[in-house]
């Protein structure tokens, strides 16, 4: 291995070097790290509340060994309000309430986070909509999730 | 879940040489991860090793003309927002679109789908229509098998104990399409799936269905129903009609066999009269 084992997780350096090879990244956040921001949901890539940015790009922490993102920058929902986007996203969803229980909103965030990263405003409406259908939500029915992303959407433009 | 060991070969060679070290029901290869980690922990396999691709230098994508050759380990999502891909292989990109989630595409790629070779994958059915062509890398160099030779049975392509995927090519950018019905639209598994492409050069049509057993397949008598340059109504409905009645599909916990032949019918006349008199799109680059 040239590659040093470490990630960083919110601008911090985490030595990989104790984690075993078959650990998922959730569970190196969550369980090692201290970091329950990022929700265990379905655990097969269903759900999406164990989103989280990777290099700035959304991934299922479920299904993402924590050292295939070796090298990498990864961002959860406790470091994400410390940027200028992510801080947007978190106000337009308290703005529009757009959370009742909150399980499925840090992955609803990471994922707006991703998109708006990728492509800031630009982009047909009804696919970047279509673009956040890959999380569940069982309380809201999603109308104040559609316009809290919105708002954030507009926020960045 | 079963714990294993990984590791991160830094070429072909080494990678090849992982895999002959350690016995076929213990070694798993891991490309993005989505489907392999599923299986593992659900004990449906349990390798003692695990192969990652990841430092391998196969997440290109390459255009030669009219051809697109795809890296066997390109995030899915590559792919979808490369704009050629979107207008000039446009069922290509609706068949990506149809693959989980954007958090998934990011990990998920076109070489690890074909390995793992569900038959519900919605980008076998594609691969088909368009004439791709899977090349193989192995102890004895590299081949090109046609898609249509490389799937073979459920979850066992025609991939031999020691060989990888390097790249899938798809010989010539073709109108097409990809429809397909689910009970969710996102994150779920097709109950239909079917894929049309027209040869720009050649004029002639394939149609081929997934979430059929043992694998996707191609529907050759509906191919042929299209006889006119472009094909009249009756033939596009005749050509549907025979999709529904031909295709191998069986009932299971996702649909009936009897949903499933009404659905795809609908579906392929869509898909074709979406092609039937599209212009092949965007320059060549």
């Amino acid at each position: 291995m040239t590659t040093a084992p470490f990630f960083t997780v919110n601008g911090t350096s985490v030595d990989l070097s104790p984690v075993p090879g078959s650990e998922r990244l959730l569970d190196t956040l969550r369980w090692r790290l201290g970091l329950k921001g990022t929700k265990e949901g379905c655990r097969t890539g269903d759900c999406g509340a164990c989103t989280v940015l990777v290099d700035r790009a959304s991934v299922l922490s479920c299904l993402t060994l924590a050292h295939e993102v070796a090298g990498s920058e990864v961002t959860t929902i406790e470091g994400l309000a410390a940027e200028d986007v992510g801080a947007r996203i978190v106000q337009s969803f308290a703005d529009e309430g757009a959370s009742q229980c909150g399980y499925c909103t840090p992955g609803f965030v990471m994922a707006l986070a991703s998109l708006l990263h990728e492509r800031g405003a630009a982009g047909d409406l009804a696919e970047f909509e279509e673009d956040l259908q890959g999380n569940l939500c069982r309380c809201t029915g999603y109308v104040s999730i559609r316009r809290a992303s919105q708002r954030a959407r507009e926020a960045v433009r | 879940m079963a714990p294993f060991d990984l590791v991160h070969p830094r070429s072909t060679d080494e990678a090849l040489a992982e895999l002959r070290a350690a016995s076929p029901e213990r070694v798993a290869v891991l490309a993005g991860g989505t489907d392999l980690l599923l299986d593992i922990d659900r004990a449906r396999i349990a390798p003692h090793r695990v192969v990652s691709l990841r430092y391998l230098p196969w997440k290109f994508l390459e255009w030669s003309g009219d051809s697109l050759t795809i890296g066997s380990t390109l995030p899915l999502r590559a792919l979808e927002v490369e704009p050629r891909v979107r207008q000039r292989i446009p069922g290509l990109w609706e068949a990506v679109r149809a693959v989980g989630s954007v958090a998934l595409r990011h990990r998920a790629t076109l070489g690890g789908n074909l390995v793992r070779s569900a038959p519900a994958s919605d980008l076998s059915p594609i691969l088909l229509a368009l004439d791709a062509e899977v090349e193989v890398v192995g102890p004895q160099g590299s081949r090109w098998t046609p898609v249509d030779a490389f799937l073979s049975a459920s979850r066992r392509p025609r991939l031999s104990f020691g060989e990888l995927v390097r790249a899938v090519r798809i010989p010539e950018a073709r109108p097409s399409a990809y429809h397909w019905q689910r009970v969710r639209p996102v994150n779920d598994i097709s109950q239909v799936g079917v894929a049309v492409a027209r040869s720009p050069s050649e004029g002639y049509y394939r149609i081929a269905v997934g979430d059929v057993l043992p694998r996707p397949v191609r529907i050759l008598p509906a191919e042929e129903a299209l006889r006119s340059r472009p094909p009249t109504d009756d033939e596009v409905r005749s050509a549907a009609e025979l999709v529904g009645k031909l295709s191998p599909f069986a009932t299971d916990r996702r649909g009936t066999e009897e949903y499933r032949r009404h659905i795809v019918a609908v579906l392929a006349r869509r898909a074709l009269l979406a092609i039937r008199t599209a212009a092949p799109r965007g320059p060549a680059p």
